[in-house]
């Protein structure tokens, strides 16, 4: 038997990788023990949020090769579906209790609509603020992958589906307060603990959240399914002649991309305390590419990481209108060299800098066996 | 019947601006297979172009015409030999790294010329109106749709009856083969390039006085010209044609409605629906196996 | 239509020209028929048509009397057909052990899969089937780092991975010294019998080593069957040859 059955190295690396992974989420949430600033720990728990996004892209993008331009319209309704239950439990100002939201009031709206009147119900909002992100890209995945559509196509439809969305939000104002979105929310009370947006409560929530995202999409990767989607980025035809139906996969990598994005969007609510149409609008969808590409979007870390740095520093130079140009051009130019010259981003930076650091570490290079074929063992029987 | 025509120019009017960008863009996916996301970005630097020039060295938008179809398609020239050329046959990448480009291209201009509105003159010769078919027309608007038809007529002279017409094509039916017989691909792309580039630069001059100048103005004009590519198919220049004035007459129509958001997202639905179920586009003749 | 595979009937045209035109024939089970023929006789069409990468516009095709054409590719080859082409089309990004793992395809649902890690028992197969081609010593290196000849053996042990119960093989020893082409001489007799081999192949010599039937095709259409023997005396086979070269030059 040869040695790499006791000796595996693919596992030994995903023993490394779980290790760091563990490493990056601990190093988070130890930060408000030396951070007592709740306005910073409100900003940082926004990046996080980002972090969970790109987690999301990485996903269905560097894993299965599907480039969704439209993964804000999940976030964005994750966001909504939240910012509704919340807004149901604020006491409106104008009807008393159990009374119609504000906006509705403004907009001449007798009756609570009935897509409103279920988020009565926290659990269900909860539900929704997954499953309605989930289904829709279920629907659209089934839409497009059925028909064989790939690659730059892909980027339209997604692209395109998305400013649908964001139109008909903005239109709705009767429904969804238009422009202005859903403000002046409550709290969100979970389990007997209060969420407000400045508190450490919320910054270990986006943690924990964070971190169960990330190792339940690692999870993915890892597993048989995970592969056949890293098989249908590499080569997409080929799959197929081994009896996987791709439409299924892709649908899948697709939706639970979408369901990340929603959690997310759930918690960014929180957070930021409304919703919005910019919650969902393109400058944000493009603005998750960026993360990704930069930090690597063959990476689940790396794509974390990238958001929380790119955001993280856009937001530190926000108060000098020159430096934010300054980086935003710097950004632009990280990531055309990282489309042209980096596909796995600082990621993969690090990982060749890691197996460099190795192989400096090791006396003698591992043999190289120079028989192409080796010996055809008779009387060996085939798998 | 009067309002019927009317709203037919206006038509003819978005869409033949609309033409003259989707036409480089048009060039460049067509035969490169490259998605251009910073071809918005040619028009902002066109109308730019048209500003300095007029508020710097006092020269009016008649003149400039020609000076700005070059620098914008030096531009182009630039772009494409340091960072287009890497990306031949990888679409999905060049949507992404033409999109960056164009981003790094506003925030040049930004820092450059400052975000605020800029604004270029009409020349006075154009700038009143005549009536025809008992419809009140802009001049500039007629003078605009001449200049296009006449820049598409030259495409189409250059792309089916001169030499390097000729070796476009070849290049784009075989490279290699086309390399073998002596033709310098790497030169007929850029030039490619350039030329879709520095016609963006003209449409951007074009419209300059009909519109603001901001660093942003170039991206609604990229998606706009991007659906005409998509719509038209990238097989004929008549398709694109077609789907230009088809798009123009659709947005005057849009932008008559009272409720243009939703007849937007419809617009938007109907271009998802055809990609889905023709993604060589509305006026292509074959499929390709 | 008797047989354990067969095509009755099939043609296919692109552009109004007939690639195949009207091909039938049949294979028993456990049988390795040779399909040869001059360039552009429409081999690997035909063998594009039985795997589904191309739809046939006139006739049906069998497998065990079940009509295959109107399925789509994942269903045919979940039915029992495997494919290797005449590129090595392997994944060049995923290493050689994850390469041999996607095409172990015994499950081939997402949710079956998603609970299936690399610990699973199967495991030892995939490395003595790596051993068996000679690419131990490369499970973790990336398929795109091989050279063409360990790309060739890649896909034919992803193909005896997969273990369907009918292997295409477009020109498997393309590219290979005698001594690889000898080698999978020996792996395709011991193949043979426990599944069924198309093999279209150039390679006189190879074809003598593994072949009892050879169809021979040309122009669209089956031109001749028998024996190796028999096919070398027909005299149309040579002529048909004759007319692109020679029968050794093809």
């Amino acid at each position: 038997m040869s040695a790499s059955t006791t000796h595996n190295p693919g596992h030994r690396r995903t023993w490394l990788q779980i290790a760091i992974y563990g490493a990056v989420c601990l190093t988070i949430f130890l930060v408000p023990t030396i951070l007592d600033n709740d306005f910073l720990l409100n900003k940082y728990s926004r990046y996080l949020v980002f972090g969970i996004l790109a987690i999301a892209l990485s996903l269905s993008w560097g894993y299965c090769g599907i480039l969704n331009l439209g993964q804000a319209a999940s976030f964005g309704l994750g966001c909504y579906c939240m910012a509704m239950a919340l807004k149901l439990r604020t006491v409106p100002v104008h009807t008393g209790d159990d009374g119609l939201p504000d906006f509705m009031v403004w907009n001449n709206v007798t009756e609570l609509p009935w897509f409103w009147v279920p988020f009565h119900s926290l659990p269900f909002a909860l539900f929704a603020g997954i499953a309605v992100p989930t289904v829709l890209a279920a629907l659209v995945g089934w839409f497009m992958f059925r028909a064989r559509i790939t690659g730059v196509y892909v980027a339209i439809i997604t692209l395109a589906s998305l400013v649908v969305v964001n139109l008909l939000i903005i239109d709705q104002q009767r429904y969804t307060g238009g422009f202005n979105g859903i403000t002046d929310l409550a709290q969100l009370e979970l389990f007997g603990l209060t969420f407000d947006a400045y508190s450490r409560n919320s910054y270990y929530l986006v943690a924990s959240v964070l971190a169960a995202c990330l190792f339940a999409a690692l999870a993915i990767t890892k597993s048989k399914t995970g592969l056949i989607l890293q098989a249908i980025r590499d080569h997409e035809d080929r799959v197929r002649y081994f009896g996987y139906d791709v439409a299924h996969y892709k649908i899948f990598a697709f939706s639970a991309s979408a369901a990340i994005a929603g959690i997310a969007g759930m918690l960014y609510t929180i957070v930021m305390e409304f919703a919005s149409p910019t919650f969902l609008d393109v400058p944000l969808s493009l603005s998750v590419v960026i993360w990704c590409a930069v930090g690597g979007r063959q990476s689940l870390l790396g794509a974390a990481l990238g958001a929380i740095v790119v955001t993280g520093t856009q937001g530190a130079l926000s108060d000098s209108g020159i430096f934010l140009q300054s980086w935003t051009l710097l950004m632009g130019m990280i990531f055309v060299a990282s489309v042209l010259f980096l596909p796995k981003g600082l990621a993969g930076l690090a990982e060749l800098a890691g197996e460099r650091l190795r192989r400096l570490g090791r006396d003698t290079p591992p043999p190289v066996k120079t028989d192409v074929l080796g010996p055809v063992r008779e009387g060996e029987g085939l798998a | 019947m009067d309002f019927v025509l009317q709203q037919l120019f206006t038509g003819l009017s978005i869409g033949s601006i609309l033409l003259l960008v989707a036409l480089g863009l048009w060039i460049v996916y067509g035969t490169m297979g490259v998605i251009n996301l910073a071809h918005g970005e040619f028009v902002m630097l066109g109308a730019y172009t048209a500003w300095v020039l007029q508020s710097v060295f006092q020269v009016g938008l008649f003149a400039s015409l020609v000076v700005i179809f070059f620098v914008v398609a030096f531009l182009g020239w630039i772009m494409e030999r340091g960072v287009i050329r890497y990306l031949y046959r990888r679409p999905l990448d060049t949507i992404l790294a033409t999109w960056g480009l164009g981003v790094i291209t506003q925030q040049v201009v930004r820092l450059l010329a400052g975000g605020e509105l800029r604004y270029v003159e009409m020349p006075s010769l154009l700038a009143h109106s005549t009536t025809i078919l008992g419809v009140e027309l802009s001049v500039y608007r007629i003078f605009i749709f001449v200049v296009v038809a006449g820049l598409l007529a030259l495409t189409w002279y250059l792309m089916q009856r001169t030499a390097i017409g000729m070796k476009l094509r070849a290049v784009l039916q075989d490279r290699e083969v086309a390399s073998c017989f002596g033709i310098n691909a790497d030169r007929i792309y850029a030039l490619t390039f350039a030329y879709g580039a520095g016609l963006a630069g003209l449409a951007g001059a074009l419209v300059s006085p009909l519109k603001s100048v901001s660093p942003e103005m170039g991206t609604t004009y990229v998606v706009d010209a991007f659906m005409v590519v998509v719509l038209g198919g990238v097989e004929t220049l008549m398709g694109t044609v077609l789907s230009a004035f088809l798009l123009g007459e659709l947005t005057g129509f849009i932008a008559y409605l009272q409720n243009d958001t939703v007849a937007k997202a419809l617009v938007l639905v109907a271009i998802i629906v055809l990609i889905r179920f023709r993604p060589q586009g509305l006026f292509a003749s074959q499929v390709r196996a | 239509m008797t047989g354990y595979l067969a095509l009755d009937e099939v043609s296919v045209s692109f552009d109004g020209f007939r690639a195949v035109d009207g091909l039938s024939f049949s294979v028993e089970e456990g049988e390795l028929r040779c399909l040869i023929g001059p360039n552009g006789a429409g081999k690997s069409t035909a063998l594009d048509m039985i795997c589904g990468k191309v739809r046939p516009t006139a006739g049906t095709i069998f497998l065990q009397g079940r009509a295959l054409n109107r399925l789509e590719e994942h269903e045919i080859a979940r039915a029992g057909i495997g494919r290797k082409f005449q590129v090595p089309s392997v994944f060049r990004e995923l290493t050689v052990r994850q390469n041999l793992d996607v095409a172990h395809s015994r499950q081939v649902g997402v949710w079956a899969n998603i609970a299936r890690f690399g610990h699973h028992a199967d495991r030892d197969g995939l490395e003595k089937l790596a051993e068996l081609v000679g690419l131990e010593d490369r499970l973790e290196v990336p398929a795109g780092h091989l050279s063409h000849g360990q790309t060739q053996w890649l896909e034919i042990a992803m193909l005896v991975a997969q273990d369907p119960r009918v292997i295409l093989m477009d020109e498997p020893t393309a590219g290979m010294t005698v001594q690889e082409t000898r080698k999978t001489a020996d792996l395709f007799n011991r193949l043979k019998g426990k599944h069924t081999l198309i093999v279209v192949e150039h390679d006189m010599g190879f074809i003598k080593e593994i072949g009892d039937v050879i169809s021979v095709m040309h122009q669209g259409r089956l031109l001749a069957e028998g024996s190796v023997g028999e096919i070398e005396q027909h005299a149309e086979v040579r002529a048909a040859y004759l007319g692109s070269g020679g029968i050794s030059g093809a």
